[in-house]
């Protein structure tokens, strides 16, 4: 109540000031009159009355000023009082605000920038009620790490037999896309399938229609598939009547029952127009592995408790398939599951630019500071007619309040359009469609403006409102007075410097590892090489001679068009679409369970695949047309790559030699090597050499698989101009395929970076940033040392200092610090670099030459930024020097 | 102008105004008078300090104003105690002669 009446009276009075303001002029006008009256009755003349009664009343507009001051309102008015002097300030000097806002605004809008990803990829709660009950479900092999993906049998038995959730269902990760005809031109859409319950676990609202419905993922159920918002309008023309339309996908006739809103996205890491049923029939083996389970789990239940739950499960299974590797259950937040490839650089992307900011506010401390010297006489002034000391500081932070405010209003300006150009341009991230610039990211850049404002308002203010009061207002001696302004000026130029260093070396040791990995041999030829994927829909080419018969006859065809030399089918493509790995078992080495699983990258290729990628032959040979394979009796092929031939059969050669694939069983039929080929990246270009297996495309156990394949081909002129004449072959064997994903292979190393490439030229930039504020700041510190000596140089070139020995006085201060703030900066990276050993691709987070190299860049610029001011010293004409002030 | 009351303890000065006020209502120089004279001279009100704590003791609802005409028919700003200003200067006499009682028998031990 007593709280209300002081609000509501202290507003009344600022909204209505001058009525306040009136009546108290007449209240103590009336005050006077009767003090007049009383000493008039005592007998003295009115004037002298009068007279004697002002004296008694003090300044009228004093006893007003504190009779304003008793309210809570009057702090407002100070502060208004304040900005508005503070503004008035700015303005008198607009190179001065000019520069030290467009320092502020680049430092606040990038941050808010990164901020805004960080905020809403990392930070905030995934868009599902109870976000923190999701779970995403895998497997892990004995002794490894991270999640791998389930099996089916794995799935069944956990979902049967769990307890901890509450609900849970499945994503098939192994088929990403549908062929889609019958709407316009065939195509491949990105898509994913799922089980049934899938939607209801997440809880949101479709746009239209509804999710799958119980029983909709039995075998033999009528195909009904939930299409994205995105879908819904590019494909379908947004069209009222979806429901009950129906698409024809791989070319099974489904029925669109939903469409989900464009927020909703899962797997979020790329787009999914459609969600289409995946039916899991009772497994015959325990491979293959291609499935993420995700749930709710109940509360109480932890994640440890579920994980527990899940080893004991898929022990069981593990006893059931004899033969498969002993695994393990793996659980996390499904937030973290997300986000957990994009985090690290997130953070640090954050981090470099908080750097970059922390240079900003001290490059414009050093602004405040050196006008500070030319405001000490007004400040002077202002305290000795009676400001308190404190009354000024508080004063002068209002005024580097309302500087850092105006730059972060352009800042969020720059921010909005800075990450307008991520969404357009950057690298795909999960969780996109989330950024923007909400109430939570405006608090953030509000709350980071004031506190650099504190930041570097504070030294200076402390530092003009030095009571030194009357040496300032002569102004008889003014490098006393600023002697305290320098010592700061220097500590401030040594951070900056440390900080710069920091995020040089950052920068440098991503761009060694960005360098190391473009220069990573993929293994194949990259010029003149165009790749595309087909996929032959499984309802029309439903058994192997139609498979093999269609591959065949295509590649026939491709490879007679003027200017192909090779063309080829493979199920994986260089430098990261490996499409399965398999484990397997060199011919006497045992079947021992406990031996972690030899993993290989497996694919089928046509046999001329090798030399469409021109990867060379090191031993035996190639596959050949004539290789006799699909028949039950024929005896089974395989080629390896050079590092298996290593791995595996040390110097022996190892054409002859028989492996098993597929978990370890004694009963797997045996498989020839033929030939060893070169290494080919198939697991991004950053993954380090393994074995890797090819088996011919029509081989019985596996020509089934090869309905999926990318075709390779390698042309004698421009690759991307035979495009057309592959895509006629095409349609003249069957015009219902789409021939999609068409990269040269230049385009596919180029795209296998992005992420790198992104937060290399990031971060590079921040430091070059960073480089060029530190440099600013240098040169002005330089200057202004030199400035304030103006008097002592010319005294000491009047009395017979040669120019070098100046140009060395003033560069050796300069070094000076330099020196200090790089060994600050050096301690501080070899502390905090380690934060990117992730990032980093075969290079050491201490490697010597990133430091050394920016090291010595940084020297280089600083040294340049020391030497014009003090070669501008040398010049100073001793005559003109002594007369200086 | 010496000011006597300068000394004063903090909130002795808005005791002061509630006693003049529970007489009868009062405009600025009355009280200042009235202070004055009681005290036979021993304290002399500062406008200074009178006026802040005017807006002080209307800001904690202890007293009320109005403009009425003064004696000789000038417009003036009266003060008038209210209930909650009654309930507190009995308060704050209660602890006053606590105090002073205290003080005193410290003083002459």
């Amino acid at each position: 109540m007593n709280v209300f009446r002081h609000l509501m009276a202290g507003l009344k009075e600022l909204v209505r000031s001058d009525k306040a303001e009136s009546e108290l002029t007449e209240e103590l006008n009336t005050y006077l009159h009767e003090a007049a009256e009383e000493k008039v009755r005592a007998g003295a003349t009115p004037e002298e009355a009068l007279r004697s009664a002002r004296l008694e009343l003090g300044g009228m507009e004093t006893v007003k000023h504190e009779v304003r001051a008793v309210g809570w309102e009057f702090a407002i008015e100070v502060f208004v009082h304040d900005v508005r002097y503070g503004v008035r300030m700015l303005r008198k000097s607009p190179l001065f605000t000019a520069v030290a806002v467009t320092t502020i605004a680049i430092g606040i809008g990038a941050n808010t920038a990164m901020f805004s990803l960080v905020d809403a990829i990392l930070l905030r709660p995934l868009p599902y009620p109870e976000p923190q009950c999701l779970i995403v479900v895998g497997t892990q092999q004995r002794g490894g790490s991270g999640m791998d993906l389930m099996g089916a049998a794995d799935f069944l038995a956990w979902r049967e037999h769990q307890r901890s959730f509450e609900q849970v269902a499945v994503l098939d990760l192994a088929g990403r896309s549908f062929a889609l005809s019958g709407v316009g031109e065939p195509e491949r859409i990105p898509g994913v399938g799922v089980s049934a319950n899938f939607f209801s676990i997440f809880g949101v609202a479709p746009l239209k229609g509804r999710g799958f419905q119980p029983g909709e993922d039995r075998p033999g159920a009528p195909g009904v598939v939930v299409v994205s918002e995105q879908f819904w309008r590019d494909h379908l023309g947004s069209d009222p009547e979806v429901l009950n339309r129906t698409l024809t996908l791989d070319g099974k006739m489904h029925t669109i029952v939903g469409v989900m809103p464009a927020g909703f996205r899962f797997p979020s890491r790329r787009p999914v127009d459609v969600w289409a049923i995946r039916v899991l029939n009772p497994p015959d083996g325990r491979p293959p592995y291609g499935l993420v389970a995700l749930g709710r789990i109940k509360p109480g239940v932890s994640l440890p408790q579920a994980t527990a739950e899940l080893n004991d499960i898929a022990a069981q299974v593990t006893a059931q398939y004899p033969n498969s590797p002993d695994l393990l259950g793996a659980m996390m937040p499904m937030k973290e599951w997300m986000v957990k490839d994009v985090s690290t650089a997130l953070l640090v992307l954050l981090g470099a630019i908080a750097l970059v900011l922390l240079i900003a506010v001290v490059n414009v401390a050093n602004l405040l500071l050196a006008r500070a010297t030319v405001r000490q006489r007004e400040v002077a002034v202002r305290m000795a007619l009676g400001a308190s000391r404190k009354r000024v500081v508080r004063q002068l932070l209002t005024e580097s309040a309302v500087l850092s405010l105006l730059g972060g209003v352009v800042g969020l300006f720059l921010a909005y359009l800075a990450v307008q150009a991520f969404l357009a341009f950057g690298p795909g991230m999960p969780r996109l469609d989330e950024v923007g610039i909400n109430s939570g990211v405006l608090l953030f850049t509000f709350v980071v403006c004031v506190g650099s404002g504190l930041l570097f308002g504070l030294a200076p203010a402390l530092e003009t409102s030095r009571p030194a009061l009357s040496a300032a207002l002569k102004d008889a001696n003014r490098s006393s007075s600023s002697a305290s302004a320098y010592r700061t000026h220097r500590a401030l130029m040594v951070f900056e410097v440390a900080l710069a260093l920091l995020l040089m070396i950052g920068s440098g040791l991503l761009i060694r590892s960005f360098v190391r990995l473009t220069h990573v041999n993929p293994g194949v030829q990259v010029d003149h090489v165009i790749t595309a994927a087909i996929s032959l829909p499984g309802n029309k080419y439903s058994d192997p001679p139609q498979i093999t018969q269609f591959w065949q006859q295509f590649l026939e065809k491709v490879q007679t068009l003027p200017g192909v030399k090779a063309a080829g089918v493979t199920m994986s493509l260089p430098p990261n679409l490996v499409a399965i790995t398999n484990p397997f078992t060199v011919e006497g080495q045992g079947y021992d369970r406990n031996r972690q699983l030899q993993l290989a990258e497996e694919m089928t290729v046509s046999p001329d695949y090798f030399r469409s990628l021109g990867i060379p032959l090191m031993k035996g040979r190639f596959f050949s047309t004539s290789d006799r394979v699909e028949r039950d009796k024929d005896p089974m092929i395989v080629i390896i790559n050079q590092t298996m031939a290593k791995q595996y059969f040390g110097g022996k050669d190892p054409i002859g030699s028989r492996i098993q694939t597929g978990d370890p069983d004694p009963g797997a039929p045996w498989e020839t090597i033929v030939g060893v080929v070169g290494d080919v990246k198939y697991s991004g270009l950053d993954s380090p050499p393994g074995p890797t297996l090819y088996v011919p495309y029509n081989e019985k156990g596996w020509v089934m698989w090869s309905r999926e394949m990318y075709l390779a081909v390698h042309s004698s002129g421009n690759a991307p101009e035979i495009v057309p004449a592959i895509r006629n072959q095409l349609a003249s064997m069957d015009s219902a395929l789409p021939l999609t994903q068409i990269r040269t292979m230049d385009q596919l190393l180029d795209e296998s970076l992005v992420q790198q490439r992104f937060r290399t030229l990031l971060v590079s930039g921040f430091a070059g940033l960073a480089l060029l504020l530190s440099a600013i700041g240098i040169y002005a510190l330089i200057s202004y040392s030199v400035s304030q000596r103006t008097r002592e140089i010319g005294v000491r070139i009047a009395l017979g200092a040669q120019r070098s020995n100046v140009l060395g006085m003033v560069l050796r201060e300069g070094l000076h610090l330099l020196a200090l703030g790089l060994l600050l900066g050096l301690v501080g990276a070899l502390l905090v670099t380690r934060v990117m050993r992730s990032l980093l691709y075969s290079t050491s987070a201490v490697d010597a030459l990133s430091f050394i190299a920016t090291t010595f860049t940084l020297i280089a610029v600083a040294l340049l930024a020391c030497y014009i001011p003090a070669r501008r010293a040398t010049k100073l004409d001793p005559m003109v020097a002594l007369r200086y002030e | 102008m010496p000011d006597k009351n300068a000394a004063l303890v903090q909130g002795t000065l808005d005791m002061l105004i509630l006693k003049t006020l529970a007489l009868e209502p009062m405009h600025a120089h009355g009280i200042a008078l009235r202070i004055e004279q009681i005290s036979q001279g021993v304290f002399q009100v500062n406008p200074g300090s009178l006026f802040p704590a005017f807006k002080r003791l209307e800001r904690a609802g202890w007293v009320d104003s109005d403009w009425r005409a003064t004696k000789n028919n000038r417009r003036a700003k009266y003060y008038v105690l209210t209930a909650s200003g009654s309930k507190q200067l009995k308060l704050e006499t209660r602890d006053w002669k606590t105090q002073s009682v205290a003080i005193a028998r410290i003083l002459e031990a």
